[in-house]
């Protein structure tokens, strides 16, 4: 897997250059945390500066970390994006808690798991099958459990939306919000309410509320707990429908996290 | 580890015994004591990763105040240098660029918010970094009050031209430079991404000014036929160096971004760049104004060298009065964006040394909500605007004070990035990166800085020298106290926004953060 051996110091600009900075991520995972420069660069046969260079670039990007100390790098979370997701194994007793509520009401009960930065169902309803999971994932601006993945991302930024890896919010139905200002105006109304709601959105005839599963100790994000029904039904209050919902998000918390 | 978290993401409870699995406790079992991987970062409290690349670029821009350097430095370098002044700016432009690519050398690797002082723990260790910490509390101190006895300066004076007051007064000035220590103050407190706005604001409204009145000289003026008049055809070697430590001291402030590697977004990238273009873009501004002084002031007796405000008489030459109130209001805002930076830079090595526990702990408190270090800037803010008061009121007006506390900063600064060149290839070695290059580097620039430094002191004379003294002597019975009492934190200073376990690939989630 070690390319040919370069002769000299490469510009960071050519074809070359992105062949190696894949060759220093391999390697950064071959040799395990803690790798240093001079192993990397040793492993992959490339001129020191130039491996620096990589790294440091990696880093920048973070792909990679430094671990304390500074000498040794490991892998970012960052790079957890380089692959596809993989839903994690739902516990038994998180699948009765979901059971339960699928009996107590008529509409779809979805989970998916937020721990990635991105939208991956770990038990759609298997009665009234969610949105595609690859389209929820790619546009979270239009659905609810986008919303409340987006609203913690940017919550921590001052809800900027200009940060976020988001392209050109999509445009779905009317009812999708496509402008930056209402979108972060909705961001923070998900923050505070800890409720997020898309009205037909995504899909003209569909309607969904979701609610954030959060880690018992830290508060960190961990999963979203989704109804799913027609608009009309959504955009109600719902109040005691809301409350159930948030009852078993809290049944889950400690099951997840 | 238990076989049943395999498939899921590892989440860690808080602080105790690690209960984590798969790539995070590879990593935990690859670090040693004292750089064990942690739950959280050591300057947790603060507003990480907020501020985008041009709000970093606006902290060291208004470090460094381009616009009120470009008004009053040529002149000073000319009395000292004569025709070599372009050549002292353009090599003093070189000296900035060398100690900032020593100063990227940290920050492209780690994010820090004590500015010079944390990196230089990580390269020459603490007697040294203390060293720095100290220089820097100096430079970025006395050049926050320069800054604010500069901007209460000229608003006085703007205010005199609208008739409103005589404007040169000391109640005038007080009440002036009171008001802006107290808006720095609540800038400062309520968040760094609104002051990083304020002072990219301010800078690009007075960078702009600066250019149209330099771009409306040189206008006026015309190119000359003979361009020997721009002092480019014979650098002499000694008239130059004279002039290196006044172009060089245009110059300060311009590492400030190095204090925002917390809260800056991307830090690694965005501000390495910040420091470079800024040396940069200062070194242009400054030769851009240095030349069309000089060429303006050709025919003036004494030439530039002979001015006191050379800007002024040139508008006045050319009977364009209009241009001195412009001017007189780009270095207000100047000096105010300069205050701001050099405060946010200050507090910054302060709530770190409170971190650290060699200052009191309290001072590495942040606020729970604007995630700034509030009672750094309570401590720190009060003297910085009581000593300017204080001169005034004892009969030291704005233009002798202020030289005297911007070279006080200037040895603070000149002693921080000697320090910093001699650390550089020290800290690559240390983590086994080191390359040819970056001992190049330090081997150009420090001899330098030394040689300017060495010239700093021996020119300096009665108070100065006294002043001079009194802050190692300061310095070296703090420093001997935390020998004696406070070893182990003495030998732990240097604290950064360490990767902890929640940056690492599968790490358990960030814990929530209410911003």
């Amino acid at each position: 897997m070690s390319p040919p051996r370069e002769p000299a110091a490469l510009p960071g600009r050519q074809p070359r250059a992105v062949r190696n900075a894949f060759a220093v991520l391999e390697e950064v995972i071959a040799i395990g945390p803690g790798a240093t420069a001079k192993e990397i660069s040793h492993a992959i046969g490339l001129p020191s500066a130039t491996t620096y260079r990589l790294l440091n670039l990696l880093v920048a990007e973070e792909y990679l970390v430094r671990l304390p100390g500074l000498g040794g790098f490991a892998l970012g979370r960052r790079a957890a994006r380089l692959c596809v997701p993989v839903a994690p194994r739902l516990p038994t007793a998180a699948r009765a808690v979901l059971d339960h509520l699928r009996e107590v009401i008529r509409w779809g009960v979805h989970l998916a798991d937020l721990t990635t930065g991105r939208i991956v169902l770990t038990d759609p309803d298997p009665d009234h099958p969610p949105s595609e999971e690859a389209l929820l994932a790619r546009h979270p601006h239009a659905s609810a459990l986008g919303k409340l993945l987006l609203a913690e991302d940017t919550g921590a930024a001052g809800y900027d939306t200009d940060g976020l890896a988001l392209p050109e919010p999509r445009r779905f139905t009317r009812h999708t919000i496509t402008d930056r200002a209402g979108l972060t105006a909705e961001l923070k109304e998900v923050s505070a309410g800890q409720l997020a709601r898309s009205c037909g959105e995504l899909r003209p005839d569909r309607g969904c509320l979701a609610v954030p599963v959060r880690h018992p100790a830290t508060g960190a994000l961990v999963a979203g707990l989704a109804l799913s029904g027609p608009p009309a039904r959504v955009a109600q209050p719902n109040r005691e429908l809301i409350a159930v919902l948030r009852e078993h998000a809290d049944r889950l918390a400690p099951l997840l996290a | 580890m238990r076989p049943g978290e395999r498939s899921g993401p590892p989440v860690e409870e808080r602080p105790g015994p690690p209960r984590t699995a798969g790539y995070v406790a590879l990593a935990e079992a690859a670090t040693r004591e004292p750089h064990r991987l942690r739950a959280r970062s050591p300057v947790h409290g603060l507003a990480r990763r907020r501020l985008d690349p041009l709000q970093v670029l606006a902290q060291s821009v208004s470090g460094a105040a381009p616009t009120a350097a470009m008004a009053a430095t040529p002149a000073i370098v000319a009395s000292l240098a004569g025709s070599a002044t372009l050549w002292s700016f353009a090599v003093a432009t070189v000296v900035a660029l060398l100690v900032g690519s020593c100063v990227g050398q940290f920050t492209r690797r780690m994010a820090a918010a004590g500015s010079l002082y944390s990196l230089t723990a990580k390269g020459l260790g603490p007697t040294a970094a203390f060293t720095s910490g100290c220089a820097l509390l100096v430079g970025y101190g006395a050049l926050t009050m320069a800054a604010l006895s500069g901007s209460a300066n000229y608003l006085g004076i703007l205010l005199a031209r609208t008739g409103v007051g005589t404007g040169r007064t000391a109640p005038v000035f007080i009440t002036l430079l009171l008001v802006l220590a107290a808006a720095a103050t609540a800038l400062l407190v309520l968040g760094i991404r609104l002051a990083a706005r304020v002072m990219l604001l301010l800078e690009a409204v007075s960078i702009t000014l600066m250019l149209a009145i330099f771009g409306t000289l040189l206008a006026r003026h015309g190119l000359p036929d003979d361009l020997h008049a721009l002092g480019l055809a014979r650098p002499d070697l000694g008239a130059t160096a004279a002039g290196v430590l006044p172009a060089l001291a245009a110059f300060i402030g311009f590492e400030a971004a190095a204090a925002l590697g917390v809260e800056a977004r991307r830090p690694f990238r965005t501000v390495p760049r910040a420091v470079q273009w800024t040396a940069g873009a200062s070194g242009l501004l400054l030769l851009l104004a240095a030349s069309a002084q000089q060429l303006g002031l050709d025919q003036v007796p004494g030439g530039l060298a002979g001015q006191r405000e050379p800007v002024e008489t040139l508008a006045t030459a050319q009977r364009l009065p209009w241009l001195s109130v412009l001017l007189e209001g780009g270095i207000a805002l100047s000096f105010f964006a300069a205050a701001l930076a050099s405060a946010t830079a200050l507090v910054r090595v302060l709530f770190s040394m409170g971190r650290e526990g060699i200052a009191p702990r309290a001072l590495g408190a942040a606020h729970p909500r604007h995630r700034t270090p509030h009672l750094a800037i309570a401590v720190a803010l009060p003297p910085l605007a009581a000593v300017p008061v204080a001169l005034r009121l004892a009969g030291v007006d704005a233009s002798r004070a202020l030289p005297a506390l911007l070279n006080t900063s200037a040895f603070g600064y000149l002693v921080a990035y000697l320090l910093i060149c001699l650390a550089a290839p020290v800290f690559l070695h240390r983590i086994g990166e080191l390359t040819v290059v970056p001992v190049l580097v330090t081997a150009v620039c420090a001899p330098v800085l030394m040689v300017v430094l060495g010239a700093f002191v021996t020119t300096r004379s009665g108070w100065a020298l006294v002043a001079i003294g009194a802050v190692p002597a300061a310095g070296a019975l703090w420093f001997g106290w935390l020998r004696l009492r406070r070893p182990r934190q003495l030998a732990g200073v240097g604290i950064y926004d360490e990767t902890s376990a929640a940056d690492l690939l599968h790490g358990p989630a960030a814990p929530r953060e209410r911003g």
